[in-house]
């Protein structure tokens, strides 16, 4: 305990060395592009999560055989050409000359241990992919034949999932369990650093065999307050900000250095009724709540006018979707009759469930409102996210409002996953034999009008059947400088930046 | 002395226990199935039925927590996260220096600040400037922080362009968030310094002092600091253990990747090994700090440590 100042004065250098030391300015020269996004990657490695955030980063470093276009048809990536043999049978044949970003070549054998590995139990996150696949085989370096279990017409959908994206074999045993950190794949980016929760840089792949992205770097922010994310878009700290509150667009569109895009996703957000238990088991019932709700005028008070109030459960931005259906419009009569049919005792006392997110607790706030007016006096209660999954499981619930988002690109995804009596997420706890055998036929025939048919009726079933009533789809609002170009937001909500350019 | 330090450590397993022990349990009454959350609703129930065998979910409550504590214990095991499935000490580590960084550039503005402006304040008790003092103090202790944070960020990103308002890479963007951070323990420290000192001030050693003719800068800072500082390196200790225990709210306004981010990511997402890990780390922090802090005292007082010797 000798020499006390001597020892202050070096905790107190050490410490003034701690702070300043990571002083490092980074480059912010027209080669780098700056994206703000909400959330980080929780991993890089492609079957460890099944996020949005993730994929959005995972799509610059791994590549999938095949891609989808904006309407979800099949397009060329990793696979030069891809068909469908018989109903369980794809054939894929590969690009090459395709390097991998530490050198190897990308083969055939690269893609069977893909999904392997996604198979294996260390791909449980992602399981719902690779699990149709019954085999795969690779008869030479640059063909993969791929044996489903039944026929599934969105197996497209299933291939351009980026937990099938190309991992080299090498890397991922060498690495280890780094591997997640340190991510090897045949894309455009490779990575260079990794600060989680703050940002990730990717440079430019020089040996890419594709057209290479025109700046050198992409670096991906992670801001969870969107008003931060707004004020580094306003400074130019960063080029593009993904999801700009709607409270600020106005803000936004009035800067002159900056622009706004809205986008809609494949994703729909509803309320659904507990089907099983009374009286929201009688449709009649569910038909008087919807009349009884002006849907179309909550929406537009909560989301300022954006967003859209959808007629079908299958999203706008989704194939066959019908989009003649009647849009909802409110009579207070006709609902007030329809309950005195269903000889439901007013005022009848009900909870709608919500999670926190804010535009879902606001419309239950409004839906209680307009449903006093029939006599439904209804609770508003909002749940906090794995509490209120618990309690959808154990349906204790009346009406609860939640959003699906189609990953696979298909009809069939929202169908078989919240309507089908099989479904996950049938919280609804709706089951009817009749839709069930349309979706499950929906699911194996091939595309064309026969297939569209099955789900213009499946359609018109569930708007007179009213398991679910639809609520809206979200628009999302990207900021961007003024001298970026060709940023192009995908519906699947993770935007492929490659293509971006400077003015 | 050695002796000391030896016994405080080893009084930490038995806290340690405990709070892994009420960790545990809290969490195991949580509503909310970690398979559901973490594998999302598009999952298999037989994926689901796969991610609970494999993290031992479906293990009785005291096997899961025999389980923990053996793998802790034998091999310093505290599990892996699943979200990243990356080792929760791995990610405890990664968040830590941030939260470090901004701890302690907080608790040195704190104290750089907050000592001299507590001393000031007690020597003209009751003066403009004692008076002044105590009215910010009271304001930097009632500040929420959130309401602080995002003020700072309009007045130095939007408005003067100064400091950016996220990021966490340069000396700059450590700016706003020790601003923001640093009001509350700057508040308290001050706060102690001045009762502190003013308690001091008027010991008969203090009159004896400026009665040999001392100059009153040794007065005030050799004998009436060194006096008054036992409390004031409590109320630094226990503001520093605090800081490191995560920021919660500045670390998301200013987009820190710290410990108090990871933390509240691991709550939401039912990733209960990171949150038992986060903790326990927790504690151990504090608990460190807190032997710190006590060593500290035999630093600065003579009596103390004669009683170790």
């Amino acid at each position: 305990m000798k020499g006390n100042s001597r020892t202050k004065a070096a905790v107190l250098a050490v410490s003034a060395l701690v702070i300043l030391g990571l002083a490092a300015v980074p480059a912010l020269a027209k080669d780098t592009l700056t994206i703000a996004n909400i959330y980080d990657a929780r991993s890089l490695d492609p079957i460890i999560q099944n996020e949005v955030a993730a994929s959005g980063a995972i799509c610059h470093i791994n590549e999938t055989l095949i891609d989808l276009d904006a309407v979800g048809n099949p397009v060329p990536l990793l696979a030069e050409t891809f068909e469908q043999i018989d109903p369980t049978t794809y054939k894929f044949t590969l690009r090459k000359g395709v390097k991998f970003h530490n050198g190897d070549p990308f083969t055939a054998a690269d893609m069977l241990y893909t999904i392997d590995r996604a198979k294996s139990p260390l791909g449980s996150a992602i399981k719902q992919y690779p699990e149709i696949i019954e085999s795969a085989e690779a008869p030479d370096d640059y063909t993969v034949i791929i044996k489903i279990k039944y026929p599934f017409t969105p197996f497209w959908g299933t291939m351009a999932h980026t937990s099938l994206a190309v991992v080299n074999k090498r890397a991922v045993e060498e690495k280890g369990d780094m591997y997640p950190l340190n991510p090897v794949g045949t894309g455009p980016f490779f990575m260079k650093e990794w600060v989680k929760n703050d940002k990730l840089v990717l440079e430019r792949f020089e040996d890419y065999w594709g057209k290479k992205p025109e700046y050198k770097t992409l670096v991906m922010r992670s801001v969870p307050e969107s008003v931060n994310r707004t004020i580094e878009l306003e400074t130019g700290a960063v080029d593009i900000a993904y999801k700009i509150p709607t409270a600020d667009v106005s803000r936004v569109k009035d800067n002159k250095d900056l622009g706004v895009i809205g986008a809609f996703e494949h994703s729909v957000t509803y309320m659904g009724f507990n089907c099983e238990k009374e009286p929201w088991n009688n449709p009649k019932v569910r038909e008087a709540v919807k009349l009884a709700l002006d849907i179309n005028g909550a929406r537009h008070a909560v989301f300022r006018g954006t967003s859209l109030t959808p007629v079908s459960i299958v999203p706008p931005t989704i194939k066959y979707t019908d989009k003649d259906l009647p849009a909802p419009a409110r009579n207070l009569e006709k609902a007030k009759q329809l309950l005195a049919e269903a000889g439901v005792k007013l005022p009848l006392k009900a909870q709608i469930w919500s999670n926190a997110y804010k535009p879902r607790v606001d419309l239950a706030q409004i839906f209680q409102a307009q449903l006093k007016e029939v006599g439904i006096e209804v609770e508003a209660k909002v749940l906090e996210w794995g509490a209120y999954l618990d309690g959808l499981k154990l349906g204790d619930h009346d009406m609860f409002i939640l959003g699906w988002v189609i990953s696979s690109v298909d009809p069939d995804g929202i169908m078989s996953g919240i309507i089908h009596t099989k479904g996950g997420s049938n919280y609804s706890r709706f089951y009817n034999d009749e839709v069930d055998k349309l979706i499950d036929q929906g699911k194996t025939m091939p595309d064309g009008p026969e297939r569209e048919k099955v789900y213009m009726d499946l359609q018109k079933m569930l708007a007179e059947l009213n398991p679910v009533l639809y609520l809206y789809n979200e628009e999302s609002f990207y900021g961007i400088r003024n001298n970026v170009d060709n940023f192009v937001p995908s519906p699947r909500g993770y935007h492929n930046l490659t293509g971006v350019t400077f003015k | 002395m050695i002796k000391y330090i030896f016994k405080r450590i080893l009084s930490l397993i038995p806290v340690m226990l405990g709070v892994a022990f009420i960790v545990f349990t809290l969490l195991y009454l949580t509503p909310g199935d970690p398979a559901r959350i973490v594998l999302g609703d598009q999952a298999t129930e037989e994926a689901l039925h796969e991610f609970r065998e494999k993290e031992g979910l479906n293990d009785p409550f005291l096997v899961q927590f025999g389980n923990y504590v053996w793998k802790a214990v034998t091999r310093g095991d505290i599990g892996r996260s699943y979200m990243t499935r990356r080792s929760v000490a791995n990610e405890i580590m990664s968040a830590f220096p941030s939260t470090l960084k901004l701890a302690l550039s907080c608790v040195i503005a704190a104290i750089i600040l907050g000592v001299p402006i507590g001393i000031l304040s007690a020597i003209r008790q009751n003066s403009l400037f004692d008076n002044v003092t105590r009215f910010l103090a009271m304001v930097g202790l009632s500040m929420p922080v959130f309401w602080q944070g995002v003020l700072l960020i309009l007045l130095f990103s939007v408005k003067l362009r100064w400091f950016p308002s996220s990021g966490f890479d340069t000396w700059a963007t450590l700016v706003l968030p020790t601003l923001t951070l640093a009001c509350n323990p700057l508040a308290v420290i001050t706060r102690m310094t001045r009762s502190s000192m003013l308690e001091v001030v008027r010991q008969d050693y203090i009159r004896t002092a400026r009665a040999k003719g001392q100059s009153e800068r040794i007065v005030i800072w050799r004998h009436a600091l060194g006096n008054a500082l036992i409390p004031i390196v409590t109320v630094i200790g226990l503001q520093f253990g605090t800081l490191l225990a995560g920021a919660v709210l500045t670390e998301s306004i200013f987009s820190i990747p710290g410990v108090g981010r990871l933390m509240v990511d691991a709550i939401k997402m039912r990733d209960y090994p990171v949150v038992q890990g986060g903790v326990l780390f927790i504690a151990i922090t504090f608990s460190f700090v807190n032997l710190m802090v006590d060593l500290l005292y035999a630093w600065v007082d003579p009596r103390i440590r004669a009683q170790y010797k």
